[in-house]
Parts: C-alpha cells; structure tokens; sequence
C-alpha cells in the first residue's frame, strides 16, 4: 500500500517513518509539510493511505480532506486533540496518538490491511481517475464529519453554491457545484438526473413513466427523483440490455 | 461596603438601646399600673444613653487597639476585664443621675457595697452579652471572606494547572524528543533536562511568591528551545534584556506563559514560521516586559478564548494592586506584542 505521510514537523514525520520501517507492506511514497503540498502530492502519487496531522499550520487537516474529491483511508496522528476525537465519534477509521506506539502501530496497520483485503474483491476501474462507488469522500458539516463509501450515497442535490449529500439518514452539505462533481463520477454508477439531482444506480429500485416524456426514480430508502425529459432517453439506454 | 457596616452598627447601636429604655418604661407603667412620672422617664432613657455612650467609646477603643484580631484565648480575659470596668463606671456615672431624678434618695446607700456589686454585674453582663455579639459578628464575616478568598485563589491555581500544563505542547515535545533519540542523542539529552525544568516548575509553582527575574528567564530559554526542537527552522527567537533586569523579581511563569501563548498563537499558524522576541527595559524602577511574536491577533476571536491572558491580568492585579500594567496589541502588520511593566516592590494589603 502507498502511504502519504503529513505533517509539519519534520521530526514528527521522521519518527513515523522510523516506525513504518517494520510495516513492509506500507509503502511511504511521499512526507508533505502542509496541506497545500498535501492536495498535489495525494495527486500525483496517488496514495492509498495518508497519516495525517490535524494541527499544521495554514489548511488543517480537515480542511485538506474536505479538498480532496476522493480521500484515501486517513489515519489521523495527533499530540492532543479532544476536539478531533469527538469529530470522529461518527466514523472512525483510526487515530494514533503521538508520541506512537510501536504495538498501536502494528494494530491500525493490520485494520488497514484488513479494509483493504476487502475492498479488492470488487472490481476497480483501473487507471480512471473517476471516483467509482469503491472511493470514499469526506464530508463535514459544522462539528460533524464522515468518511463515506460513495457506494452509500444514493443521491446529491444541488442546493444553491452547496451540494446535499444523501446517506443513511444525514443530509450533510459540502460546498462544491453539481457540474463538477458530475465530471468526476464514474458514469456508469452515477447518472445526471436532472439539473438538480445526480443518483447512484445501484439504489435505483424502480422507475415510472412521467409527463413530458420525462422518468420519475424510486431510490431504496423512498426518495423520489425526477429524471427531465433530455436525460430520459439516455437513462433509458443506459438501463436498457 | 465599608458605609453599609457603618450604617448597620448605627442602626443596631440605637435600637438596641432604645428598645433597652422603651422596655423598661412600658414595663415600669404595667408593674405600678398607673401613668410613669416625667422624671422616671428621663432616667431610663439617660440610663440607655450611658450604655450607649459606654459601648461607643468600647468600640473606638478596642478598634484602635485592634483587639478584632486578637485570638480568642486572649480576647475572652481582656473583655470580660474591660465589661466589669464598664459596669462599674457606668454604676458610679448612674448616682449623679438617679440622685438628679429622685430614684435613690439616701447618698450612702448609693455607695453600699451591695449595690455596687449587685448593678455593676448585672452593668457588665450587659456589655458582655454586647460585645459577644460585636466580636461574633466580626468572627463569621471574617471567615466568610476567608472562605470567598480561598475559592477564589483555588480557582485561579485551577485555571493555571489549565493553562501551564499544556498536553499539547508536552505531547509534541515528548514526540520530538523520540525522534532526536536517534538523530541527535547529544541534544535529546539536553531536551530531556530541559522538559524536565518545565515540568518540575509547573508542578511546584506557588501562585503567591514571586520568583528571580533570571530564574524565569531560564525557563523561557528552555522552553523555546524545546519548541525549536519541534519547529526547528520555522521558530526563531531573539532576547535583549536589560543587564538591570536581574535586579528585579517576576510572578513565575508569567513570561513564560506570555510567551508560549505567541508560539501556539503565532508561530504555529505560519507555515513558514516565525520570531518571538523578548526584550525588557528598566526605567523608573519599573521593569518592562515585551514579547514579539510573528502573527496577528484575530479582531475578537481572542478575547473570549485567552484563560491565560486573564489568569495573568488576574495575578498582575492581586500582587501589584494598580502598580502594575498589561497590554496586548497588534504592533503592526506582522508582529503581536504583549507587554507587562510591573515595579519593583509587591504591594503588601
């Protein structure tokens, strides 16, 4: 695995290279200083994993990921933080404690390795740089934030300069523009309903005529999403042998 | 507060004396059963009035020979003492009086010794019961206040513990230092000693003493290093300190805590970095302490925050009284200065 390690202390990221030596199976491709060398490098090298502090000067930490369209498994590093643990009540995926433990190491190493043994199972479309329902975004929202699964989102809807994001029973915001995040999906997962809604196929759970030739889309969950008329026939096609 | 005490004396002082005459008249005219004489009249109220009289010069007495802080083993024989002599001057000063409104009629049974005993007892139980209650009143405000002190200096020791001992400022060194056990054994020694230093006056830090003006200075150098040791290029400092600046003795941890506010405030949010700068001057037998940091205050949002900068103007204010000053501003576009003049005594209240 490709690991990014961020940090803005050079003896910080020294020690957890150090650490890592023992962990073959990681790979650190990459030490950035501060968010902005951060967002090029994750990039450019692509990394699976990022050990991430979350007080640098400049970008938190947070605020790199919420720059990111698609993040890789974060493992946040952190001297002392309550507030970043109480952010991370909702989803954790690990955290680590400096000055680190070898053994807490070797543990979220294995938690890692674990995820990631499962996540090759389903195919990926490689070399694409489109996020696929195999990636993951960050999402805050005020306190709030979430590492979720884009197979877990059934559907966005722009909201003036925001975007309202779907998932479970959350309707968090993140401030991006449906076009571009359009640009971004994978088209054979997401499909561009309307101006105002993008849906994620997989959630589709039954479709009936509407008026003016347009599609009217059951998402599982009971959300109802128009499909316009333009997009009809392409949406016809798509679902169509 | 000092009027209010005045003004509940006063109005204790005359009822109580008044309610003393009223009661004896009211009950002079139920035991007789008939209308009280003019004269009789005016010697219970002149009778009130010497008890009046008498307690008023007690109290000027005992309050210039500040018996309100003696202990009480001492005080007890000492107003017991003073409230038989009352009762006896108050007895030889009453003859005059009974003898003017025809209450005592023969001159030599005045001066029998039965009846001198006999009132001035019942004279000094009367003073005694009164200056029972003075001193009672005096023991539980007394107490009180010591009390509202006691919770007030607690809070603030809790509020220092809050500030002095940051875990996020010792959980990065700790971390630092793991690193430089391997590149520098030398300087992670060093750092060791240095967090040590930190740690150890944090802890036994008393919040009433003041300390050498150098012995601070020592800490402040040690804890900048140790945070050079963390943001190595990015922090640089800068001391000017006036050779008589050693003359005088600071609050501990003061400049220390001044300081560290413009790292974690300054230095830590610029991605490339910054100074801290420490400068003191001696003028008129005052010291004046001023810290550069690179950075800008943020209109507001630190006036809500600062548990230490408060802590500070707090401490500044218990021992230097008004002597002492504080401020904290944007010097200009790029620097925050914090500055303290404190004199060279301790006010002593």
């Amino acid at each position: 695995m490709k690991a990014l390690i961020v940090d803005d202390e050079r003896l910080a990221r020294k020690e957890l290279m150090k650490l890592l030596e023992e962990h073959p199976s990681i790979e650190v491709v990459g030490e950035a200083a501060n968010a902005d060398e951060a967002i090029t490098m994750v990039n450019d090298l692509n990394p699976d994993l990022l050990f991430l502090d979350i007080q640098m000067p400049g970008k938190t930490g947070f605020q790199l990921l919420e720059e990111l369209d698609a993040v890789p498994l974060v493992v946040f590093t952190t001297a002392y933080d309550e507030f970043a643990l109480k952010a991370f009540e909702v989803s954790a995926l690990d955290y680590l404690l400096k000055p680190i433990q070898a053994e807490r190491l070797s543990e979220t190493v294995s938690k890692i390795l674990e995820r990631e043994r499962n996540k090759v199972s389903v195919a990926r479309g490689e070399g694409e740089k489109k996020l696929g329902l195999n990636d993951q975004v960050f999402v805050k929202d005020g306190e709030r934030c979430w590492f979720v699964s884009l197979s877990n989102i059934r559907l966005f809807e722009s909201d003036g300069n925001y975007i309202k994001v779907y998932f479970d029973t959350n309707r968090p915001m993140i401030h991006k523009s449906l076009n571009a995040l359009d640009e971004k999906l994978d088209e054979r997962a997401f499909f561009r309903a309307s101006r105002k809604h993008i849906i994620n196929l997989s959630w589709v759970e039954g479709i009936e005529p509407w008026f003016n030739g347009g599609l009217m889309v059951k998402l599982r969950g009971g959300d109802k999403v128009e499909v316009s008329r333009r997009q009809a026939a392409r949406f016809k096609d798509m679902m169509s042998l | 507060m000092v009027d209010n005490k005045k003004r509940l004396y006063w109005i204790l002082q005359i009822s109580v004396w008044g309610a003393y005459a009223g009661i004896q008249i009211v009950s002079s005219i139920l035991a007789s059963g008939q209308a009280i004489s003019f004269k009789r009249t005016a010697f219970f109220i002149s009778e009130a009035a010497l008890f009046f009289l008498a307690t008023h010069l007690f109290r000027l007495y005992l309050k210039r020979r500040n018996w309100l802080r003696l202990r009480v083993p001492k005080l007890i024989p000492r107003v017991l003492l003073a409230s038989g002599l009352m009762g006896v001057i108050v007895y030889v000063l009453r003859i005059p009086i009974s003898l003017i409104t025809g209450r005592a009629t023969v001159i030599e049974t005045a001066f029998s010794f039965d009846q001198i005993a006999g009132f001035s007892a019942i004279y000094m139980l009367f003073f005694f019961l009164w200056a029972t209650f003075y001193f009672m009143y005096h023991f539980i405000e007394r107490y009180n206040k010591s009390l509202k002190y006691e919770a007030y200096m607690t809070s603030i020791e809790l509020n220092n513990l809050k500030s002095q001992l940051n875990p996020h400022f010792i959980f990065n060194a700790l971390n630092s230092i793991r690193a430089l056990v391997d590149e520098n054994p030398q300087k992670s020694k060093q750092a060791i000693n240095q967090l040590s230093n930190i740690l150890r006056n944090s802890l036994t830090f008393e919040k009433k003493g003041l300390t050498k003006f150098e012995d601070e200075l020592k800490i402040v150098k040690d804890y900048l290093s140790l945070e050079s040791v963390r943001f190595e290029e990015r922090l640089k400092t800068d001391f000017n300190i006036h050779p008589q600046s050693a003359n005088f003795r600071v609050p501990p941890l003061m400049i220390q805590t001044l300081v560290e506010n413009g790292v974690k405030h300054g230095i830590s949010k610029l991605t490339a970095g910054g100074v801290i700068h420490l400068k003191t001057v001696v003028e008129n037998n005052r010291l004046k302490i001023q810290i550069r940091n690179s950075g800008q205050l943020v209109n507001g949002a630190r006036k809500g925050k600062g548990i230490g900068i408060a802590n500070t103007i707090q401490r500044l204010k218990l021992l230097y009284g008004d002597q002492a000053s504080f401020r904290m501003v944007n010097e200009n576009n790029n620097f925050v200065l914090t500055e303290i003049v404190i004199p060279q005594t301790v006010v002593t209240t």
